[in-house]
């Protein structure tokens, strides 16, 4: 793959990526063929030059678009897929084994970690882990039998045992992992990546959320928003089932040639009224959303369209079977959007299955089935395909757990879980320019804390952004007289130490 | 012991996995927090516990902060649980019903630390629902070591602001030119010989002066159905009517202008149009939101009526600001024995300052530093909104780019201390815990009227309930034995009915002094784990002469209130304010003309932009102020002028390619509400009902969030709920905000989202047939006419000849393709009308105003 490097070179992506696509439009050939995201002016300009034919010699360009826009910087991923995990997957039970924990299994701990825990009532002794750890890969990965399909993946990530956040209640911590900072009303890390580099695809959303249909998350849309970013930048809710946009098919009964002859009349109308405001770039910019919604309405469903992929290929990702095929299905749309060249692909799952309370040992073990192959078969399809060098695939959730019980009404151990905790959690990152089998940072012994090369959500924020070619500190919107940014006023840092 | 280290042991407060930790659980990472414990022993103890001399521990800056972080929900202004209230020294000795709480020199003996030691308090089980923490191992080190010294009294902090000349901001500081007051001005001479038309009044002067010395000139006059329908939207956010458009253009008498622009002024629809305007600076919102749960705000809407009413009455700017930040200290309401509409007024306009996101209805987020962020929004929205500076960098540290320095911020959170205390919190839901934000002193009319509801509801059920029991004396026959008698469940049917029509009580969401705010700490990087000095109330120094204008006192004799917020309103509203004035002028500016005069509305500061019409802006600003702070005055001028009356289409295109000089109108999208608005009106499903709670919502599975209909018709937008979770999508799709915590000014976006909203979506659809049977009643005859009559209602205009000819063809194209889907020729007819008025609600011509 090449990078446009001056304002007249345009690079072609390699041909594995296109010959994935058969598209009906010559439109999106065009915008598939052009490079990865270091198309500023040039692009913008051909774009429109391409739209409204040589008419239009200048234009100001719209600055509230979606067409690509410069990286800071050679990105290292064109990309990203963010598996959420709601509720906040415990560390200690899936990727950062404590044999102090076994050791020291019912012994008291409350009276020192008191200010830490969110329901105090029901706070209970040490807890061991259910689940048993081993070494996996060539790297030596640690992972507990909870996820034995991930755990054949192992030497393609970089799992931070040693991240943090800021709140442990749900709310808040949403905020934070999506927005950066723990109150609602603020521009998610999707909004910045697309308000920062567009999308190579104009028909389809830059940003698109595949959440549960099971039901929302926490905080709703707002875990997608665009805050105070201009909503355009804000997540695209695509659904599973049915049409895949809201308003995408017409929601009345009408022939065909009907529609079409009313859109002519749209379009002859709206060309009159331009032909007589010529200095108003916007009204050339609303001709073309006409024509680009049109155009989505066929891409979206084209997109979400399963028949063209291999039985094997379904299988591999647990379509057709329980507890898999919900999520699996997610996956593998995933890596179609990516394919098709969306910017960013966030996955939901159904309110917060890794909010393991109580019955920690079945209801852990229910969201690693449910997760495990999809995940694991969407790495290995990426890479198969030679999309995982530049697409950065991130999984975590919002906040780490504590290593005591948390006990359930009937206070019997078998039912425990764990309650929430800020002050360590475990995420890991795979692709596009992440070194593989690594683990970086500790926790102290018992998984309360961590400690060693500690990594804030800031932190978190910014090495993703770093993939992206996106440095966050430049990264800003002037607002209050003020650059807002997503990593706001604190000294974040890249994670150099996980990068390839 | 030395500040720094008092510092330390503050934060390590909330360090739980600190000092008291098993050894043996830590080892790397944790070795630096034990070297620091280490050091803290040696360096602040002697060996034998014995306090080192360095700085004893203040009871007003160290031990009261502890206190009140952790001791206040229970035994502080609110509650005093046994009897025992900890907000100063002397009531700490005299203790509560299980004797003294201390010991002077000797903490071992004091029933506080035993209490704290033994972890009975704050007790387990109420930390969660009391938003309280335990006490930190730290914090109970400053404590013991207080205690241990004899538990001194300090003096109370009586530094006063007005006396204090802030270092560090310097004479040209405050030279900059939005904190100097607006000059008057001289105007400046255009030469009119062989310009085209009339300068209309002194704005044009302003704006025809820089034309002029670049030697361009203003565009062409609009058409007069242009600016009809341009001031219709930017007044009223309504179109005109058909026989509105007729009147308007068949008027012969040369004020015709000036007699429509005061008509619209006086219609209701100005106050919702304009209202909305404000509610965008207010952060207005009907939920909390923080929680997933985002419980409604059911009396906000009060708070909307008022806005409404306020703009409709044209209330002096002063007053309006005057009533919001402190209507509860303008009149004793309280003391007053009636209320009148003023004091009702003056109440609800208070929650201007309630309107940030909330989450601390709940326990788990509702701690100390969750309130503060409360209080933070609330003077963001205020600094934004009224003063157009950001202060809250200050929240943290000295502005980088104006002269604000950080006791500035903790200043202005000290005015608002006597109503919003983080230490004495009043909560935004009624709950168990604690007090909430809400008065009852609404209006004698709707009180009772409540009252009798809930009487007579009461009256019926006991009838019922009567009944019931006579029911139930009478002998049961064989076969009723076993089965609940049906009268008896028919009976209970309708008591639930009638329990259902029961209305919560009438209540204001408001904002009250209460006469004894704790003290304001400036807290060390914002953090409020490391209180500092104490502050008093004041405002930003750069804009006195170095000493405080601050010169709060009690609103009425014996009240009960700081005075603090009045002052604050009576500061700003000072017509030497050399904001207010300006910031509002400047934000009316860019409604009516697309772009502030100052770009950055809500940054008037270094980093912000420079007037483009630095004296149009100042002779606004006096202007404003001599009309006695009128904004319909303002209106009259902006909307009057030639500038305001000039055609979108560029004549100078060259010269001004960014209409930086206003050389024409500029072209604007519809705001979201307008565009609702406007397509409801033109099907004729408008309801122009007003005030009162908000219609609601409905979203569908698929996340479609819909308006509820009442009797086919919909109100304004300023009359839906506005939830945060939950938003009309048909809103949310043309740029509504989220408010964060306000919104200061509004995205345009251009987006295929719209196009899909309003192509494929049921309700546009729908509308679009009412749209159609409504051309088809009002013009029966001719298809030319009903053209004639829909390019009126819709684009306020006449179509040219070439539109006209392009939708009749389209229109017999569309009638024949609906006969051959088998379609009879009357319903093909009004089928096809139907496709032209969905046409025509997503012309480019509809949507946007010249």
């Amino acid at each position: 793959m090449s990078f446009a490097t001056s304002n007249t070179k345009i690079s072609v992506r390699d041909d594995g990526l296109r010959k994935s696509n058969h598209h009906p439009f010559p439109r999106r050939g065009f915008f598939q063929q052009v490079g990865t995201g270091l198309l500023g002016t040039a692009l913008a300009d051909l774009w429109c030059r391409d739209l409204f034919g040589s008419e239009l010699t200048h234009i100001t360009p719209v600055s509230q678009d979606l067409t690509p826009k410069k990286s800071h910087f050679q990105p290292k991923a064109r990309s990203i897929i963010h598996l959420f995990m709601n509720g906040g997957p415990s560390q200690m039970d899936l990727f950062d084994p404590k044999p102090y924990l076994d050791k020291h299994h019912g012994k008291s701990f409350f009276d020192k970690i008191a200010g830490e825990v969110e329901s105090p009532q029901s706070a209970g002794a040490l807890m061991r882990s259910p689940f048993q750890f081993s070494k996996h890969g060539q790297s030596g990965l640690w992972v507990s039998n909870a996820l034995p399909h991930l755990a054949g993946c192992v030497d393609d990530l970089a799992v931070i045992r040693s991240m943090y956040t800021t709140n442990l209640t749900h709310e808040p911590a949403l905020f934070k992992i999506h927005a950066g900072q723990e109150m609602p009303g603020l521009p998610t890390l999707g909004a910045w990546i697309t308000y920062g580099l567009g999308s190579e695809n104009q028909n389809l959303p830059a940003y698109i959320v595949l959440d549960d249909p099971r039901g929302m998350p926490v905080n709703r849309t707002q875990n997608w928003q665009a805050g105070y970013l201009p909503p355009l930048y804000q997540g695209t809710r695509f659904r599973s089932t049915g049409s895949p946009v809201l308003n995408l098919e017409q929601d009345f009964e009408e022939p065909n040639e009907i529609t079409l002859a009313e859109r002519q009349l749209i379009q002859s109308l709206d060309r009159l009224h331009q032909n007589k405001r010529r200095n108003h770039p916007q009204l050339s910019a609303r001709i073309a959303s006409y024509e680009l919604a049109a155009r989505m309405q066929l891409s979206a469903s084209d997109a979400l369209d399963l028949s063209s992929e291999s039985e094997a290929t379904k299988e591999m990702y647990g379509i057709g079977k329980e507890p898999t095929d919900s999520y699996g299905r997610r996956c593998l749309y995933a890596r179609r959007l990516v394919e098709r060249g969306v910017r960013m692909v966030q996955l939901f799952i159904d309110f917060q299955i890794w909010d393991n309370h109580t019955g920690l040992a079945d209801g852990l073990k229910g969201a690693c089935h449910r997760t495990d192959q999809p995940i694991a078969a969407l790495l290995n399809d990426l890479k198969q395909r030679g999309l995982l060098d530049n697409t950065l695939v991130v999984w975590g959730g919002e906040f780490g757990r504590l290593p005591i019980a948390q006990l359930s009404g009937d206070k019997d151990e078998k039912n425990s879980g764990r309650d929430h905790n800020k002050n360590a959690m475990v995420t890991w990152m795979a692709g596009g320019g992440i070194r593989g089998g690594i683990s970086h940072g500790a926790t102290d012994e018992l998984g309360m804390k961590a400690v060693e090369d500690r990594v804030s959500v800031e932190d978190f924020h910014a090495t993703i952004l770093h993939q992206l070619g996106l440095h966050h500190e430049d990264l800003f919107y002037m607002r209050n007289g003020l650059r807002e940014r997503l990593t706001g006023v604190s000294d974040a840092r890249v994670i150099k130490e996980i990068l390839a | 012991m030395n500040p720094d280290l008092l510092q330390s042991m503050k934060r390590m407060a909330d360090q739980p996995t600190s000092s008291n930790l098993d050894p043996f659980v830590f080892r790397a990472g944790t070795l630096c927090i034990l070297c620091s414990v280490f050091c803290f022993i040696t360096g602040v103890f002697d060996v034998s516990g014995k306090v080192a001399k360095k700085r004893e521990a203040r009871f007003e800056t160290d031990v009261l902060p502890i206190l009140l972080s952790h001791c206040s929900e229970c035994h502080g202004r609110q509650l005093q649980e046994g009897g025992l209230d900890i907000r100063e020294t002397s009531f700490l000795t005299k203790g509560g019903k299980s004797g003294p709480a201390i010991t002077p020199g000797n903490p071992n003996d004091s029933l506080l630390i035993q209490r704290i030691r033994e972890q009975e308090m704050p007790p387990r089980e109420k930390l969660a629902s009391h938003s309280v923490k335990p006490v930190g191992a730290g914090e109970l080190k400053i404590l013991e070591q207080w205690i241990a010294v004899g538990a001194p009294v300090t003096d109370k902090i009586t530094e006063n602001i007005s006396e204090v000349i802030d270092e560090g901001i310097r004479t040209e500081d405050r030279n900059h030119w939005s904190f100097i007051p607006p000059q008057s001005i001289q105007f400046p001479h255009v030469d009119l010989t062989n310009k085209t038309g009339l300068l209309s009044n002194p704005i044009d002067v302003f704006i025809g002066d820089k034309l002029e010395k670049k030697s361009i000139w203003f565009s062409v006059a609009a058409e007069p159905e242009t600016l009809l329908r341009r001031v219709y939207l930017d007044l009223t956010g309504l179109l005109p009517e058909s026989d509105e458009i007729e009147r308007f253009l068949s008027d012969q008498d040369p004020s015709r202008y000036s007699k429509l622009i005061d008509r619209l002024m006086s219609s209701p629809a100005y106050g919702e149009r304009w209202g909305q305007f404000w509610l965008d600076l207010a952060g207005y919102s009907d939920s909390e939101g923080v929680q997933h749960a985002d419980p409604i705000r059911p009396h906000a809407y009060r708070y909307r009526d008022y806005v409404i009413r306020a703009f409709n009455a044209d209330k002096p700017y002063d007053r309006f600001l005057l009533e919001q930040i402190a209507g509860d200290e303008l009149t004793d309401y309280e003391g007053s024995g009636q209320i009148t509409e003023e004091i009702y007024d003056n109440l609800v306009a208070t929650g201007f300052l309630r309107m940030s996101a909330d989450g601390t209805f709940a326990g788990i987020t509702g701690f100390l530093p969750n309130r503060l962020d409360v209080i933070d929004d609330q003077i963001r929205i205020l600094s934004s909104s009224v003063m157009g500076l950001s202060i809250r960098c200050a929240r943290c540290h000295s502005h980088k780019f104006d002269p604000i320095p950080q006791q500035d911020y903790y200043r202005l959170a000290a005015i608002f201390k006597g109503a919003m205390d983080e230490y004495d919190w009043l909560r935004p839901i009624k709950s168990s815990v604690g007090k909430a934000r809400y008065l009852n002193q609404v209006l004698p009319k709707e009180r009772e009227q409540w009252q009798r509801n809930e009487k007579e509801i009461t009256t019926q059920i006991d009838l019922l309930n009567e009944e019931i029991e006579a029911h139930k004396k009478q002998e049961p026959s064989e076969e009723e034995k076993n089965e609940t008698d049906p009268r008896i469940k028919e009976i209970e049917k309708t008591i639930k009915q009638l329990e259902a029509n029961r209305r919560p009580e009438p209540l204001i969401r408001a904002l009250w002094d209460r006469g004894q705010p704790s003290p304001t700490y400036l807290l060390k990087r914002g953090d409020y784990r490391r209180p500092t000095k104490i502050v008093t109330p004041g405002v930003p120094s750069m804009l006195t002469k170095g000493k405080s204008h601050f010169q709060p006192s009690p609103p009425w004799p014996g009240a009960k209130k700081t005075g603090n917020r009045l002052a604050l309103a009576g500061w700003l509203t000072n017509p030497d304010h050399p904001l207010t004035a300006r910031v509002i002028v400047n934000r009316l500016w860019k409604h009516h003309f697309g772009k502030g005069l100052v770009e950055t509305l809500d940054d008037f500061g270094k980093a912000g932009a420079s007037p483009s019409h630095p004296e149009l802006l100042d002779w606004l600003a006096r202007e404003l102020i001599r009309s006695d702070w009128s904004l319909k005055h303002m209106h009259r001028l902006m909307v009057g002028s030639k500038t305001y009356r000039q055609s979108s289409t560029a004549t100078t295109d060259e010269a001004d390619p960014d209409n930086h000089l206003w050389s024409r109108m500029p072209l604007r999208r519809m705001e979201a509400e307008v565009l609702r608005d406007t397509l409801l009106q033109i099907a004729g499903r408008l309801n122009r009902r007003a005030y009162g709670q908000p219609d609601g919502i409905s979203a569908r599975k698929d996340g479609l969030v819909t308006s509820n209909q009442t009797n086919g018709s919909w109100r304004r937008s300023i009359y839906v709920i506005k939830r945060r979770t939950e938003r009309l999508t048909l809103l949310d799709n043309f740029d509504r905000p989220r408010m964060s915590p306000n919104c200061i000014e509004r995205a345009e976006s251009n987006v295929a989202t719209q196009a899909l909203h309003l192509m494929n979506n049921k309700m546009i659809h729908e509308l679009s047939q009412a749209l159609s049977a409504r051309v088809m009643k009002e013009v029966p005859e001719s298809i030319s006419n009903q053209i004639d009559w829909l390019f009126q209602t819709v684009f306020t205009r006449s179509p040219k000849a070439s539109e006209k000819e392009d939708v009749i063809g389209t229109h017999l194209e569309i009638k024949e393709a609906w006969i051959k889907g088998g379609e009879k020729p009357e319903v093909a007819l009004k089928k096809a009308m139907a496709n032209i008025c969905h046409a025509m609600m997503n012309a480019a011509s509809f949507v946007y105003i010249d």
